[in-house]
């Protein structure tokens, strides 16, 4: 049955549904540049969904914990690997994704005996310049969206990442108008709440538009005061080789009441 | 870059998944039938030509290795450095075979962070101990036929303990050996444990009470002491200007003196 190509195309659509019902309830997780580094955010009450790669790669994902695990073993193991018998200059985020990540991801979601990987991922890569930072979402499929360096689109300096596609499109709508490029980390991290906010509403929400200021910052406020903030960034300074550093739940609060 | 789909697993260290990938040459088997070259006669030598010291004082470890390179009798290198930084706060010294030393340097840092990352948590200071003993004792094959000796010393800075630094020092085997003052190894480490010794005990302060200055002074005498009688430590070069390199680590992380700053030191106390 499987074999008829109709019967293939209706399997893997299947898949994609029950795939995307999986992950409709994961929480949204916003990536932005600013001047000194990119700042990974997210909120929520359970497991860590944020992580460290390699010196400059951080990964944030949605999924099974099982399936995130394998995903996020199989990276960093790359990119140690690769860092070790190479340099860590050679370590790259592009190749990670494109060359390994994504065609692993392909294959398992496409033989439909057997299981997929039940994970959206985020990742990002902090470069000398600015304008050299590099964000990926890789779905479960194995495509890749990027933040840009293509013909067709603008750059932008950040990704996000939820789990409906609506939710998805409203997050970058919004920090595509209100995030400014080579901000402080005072303003990104605002905006990059915000950003989490909108996602977060839009989840279990119809509206087609960002909502109004006023209910943004309601559900804000109702979401700090219930869930933990989970944060990290990739700082720029030369200075040291890793550059990934967590965020603490009061280290980001302090900052947000100022 | 290819993927494997198969799991290792959480409880493999970074020497077994460089080893699965075949990226390291296995631990070399230690063959108690044989003996390195001219045993016999007990005319081979263990080399570890070059003289390490490190101490406590009262800004944390002070860690300091000459920089001269030899091979047989001749100066290959008098820049050479080898006091090496491990991750942020820890620090490994090495006396013995550069390329085996800096491989397992290598490896050392990279096993820190490998299991920083996937396991989500800070390797223990104990751990770490550990992780540089194993490779010493997977390399006891090759020091057994007469090549790849290595004896370090490895300082770093415990957060959870009160004892906050901490100093070992290994031998060839993997032994390790937590001392609470002072440390030396190399060629040229018979002379500056006893200068240690000595002023640890009958110096003006113990060496836990020194200030900076008064370290890196203990530290350029105690190293052109082990050069006036050890051809393979190059001390101070007072024409080249080439000056030892000193390390300290503490609890915000490990400093790199600089070159100025030893150069003044040294004129004002030691030449």
């Amino acid at each position: 049955m499987i074999e008829e190509p109709y019967r293939w195309v209706e399997a893997i659509a299947n898949r994609r549904e029950y795939i995307e019902t999986q992950l409709a309830s994961g929480s949204p997780i916003a990536a932005v540049g600013y001047r000194d580094g990119i700042l990974f955010l997210t909120l929520g009450q359970a497991r860590q969904k944020i992580f460290e790669i390699y010196d400059r790669i951080a990964m944030g994902a949605i999924g099974h914990p099982g399936d995130i695990e394998r995903l996020r073993m199989a990276a960093i193991e790359l990119a140690s690997t690769e860092g070790f018998t190479r340099s860590a200059g050679d370590v790259s985020l592009r190749r990670l994704a494109h060359y390994s990540l994504s065609p692993v991801l392909k294959n398992a979601f496409e033989q439909v005996y057997g299981a997929p990987f039940l994970a959206r991922m985020l990742f990002a890569e902090v470069s000398a310049k600015p304008e050299e930072d590099l964000f990926l979402r890789v779905e479960y499929d194995g495509a890749i969206a990027t933040n840009g360096a293509t013909f067709a689109q603008t750059r932008q300096d950040f990704a996000v990442l939820s789990g409906t596609g609506k939710s998805t499109e409203l997050m970058e709508s919004f920090l595509k108008v209100e995030h400014a490029p080579s901000a402080p980390f005072e303003a990104a991290l605002k905006v990059a709440l915000d950003a989490w906010s909108i996602g977060h509403m839009m989840q279990k929400n119809d509206a087609k538009d960002l909502p109004e200021r006023a209910a943004l910052t309601k559900h804000r406020e109702e979401q700090l005061a219930i869930a933990g903030i989970e944060a990290a960034i990739l700082e720029r300074d030369a200075n040291t080789a890793i550059r990934y550093r967590a965020l603490s739940d009061e280290e980001v609060r302090a900052l947000i009441q100022q | 870059m290819a993927l494997e789909q198969s799991f290792s697993g959480a409880s493999e260290d970074f020497p077994a998944l460089l080893r699965r990938k075949g990226l390291l040459s296995p631990a070399a088997t230690v063959d108690p039938t044989a003996r390195a070259p001219n045993s016999r006669e007990q005319s081979w030598k263990p080399t570890e030509a070059t003289t390490i010291l490190a101490f406590k004082f009262s800004g944390g470890v002070l860690v300091a290795g000459d920089r001269r390179a030899i091979s047989g009798n001749t100066v290959v290198y008098d820049r050479a450095d080898k006091v090496l930084e491990i991750d942020r706060h820890s620090i490994m010294a090495i006396a013995g075979v550069p390329a085996t030393a800096w491989e397992m340097a290598r490896v050392l840092e990279h096993s820190f962070q490998y299991f920083r990352r996937t396991q989500l948590q800070e390797m223990s200071v104990d751990g770490k101990v550990r992780a540089l003993s194993k490779l010493l004792r997977d390399n006891f094959g090759f020091v057994m036929q007469g090549v790849g000796m290595v004896v370090p010393i490895f300082a770093t800075y415990d957060f959870n303990s009160n004892s906050g630094p901490r100093l070992y020092f290994y031998d060839a085997m993997g032994a390790q050996f937590e001392v609470a003052d002072y440390a030396a190894t190399g060629s040229g480490s018979p002379a500056v444990r006893g200068i240690l010794y000595y002023e640890n005990n009958w110096g003006a302060k113990r060496l836990q009470k020194l200030s900076e200055d008064e370290a890196v002074t203990i530290a350029l005498r105690a190293l052109d002491t082990a050069a006036e009688s050890d051809t393979a430590t190059g001390g101070v070069d007072r024409s080249g200007k080439i000056y030892p390199l000193i390390k300290v680590v503490s609890r915000k992380g490990i400093t790199t003196l600089p070159e100025r700053k030893i150069a003044a030191v040294f004129k004002q106390t030691v030449a």
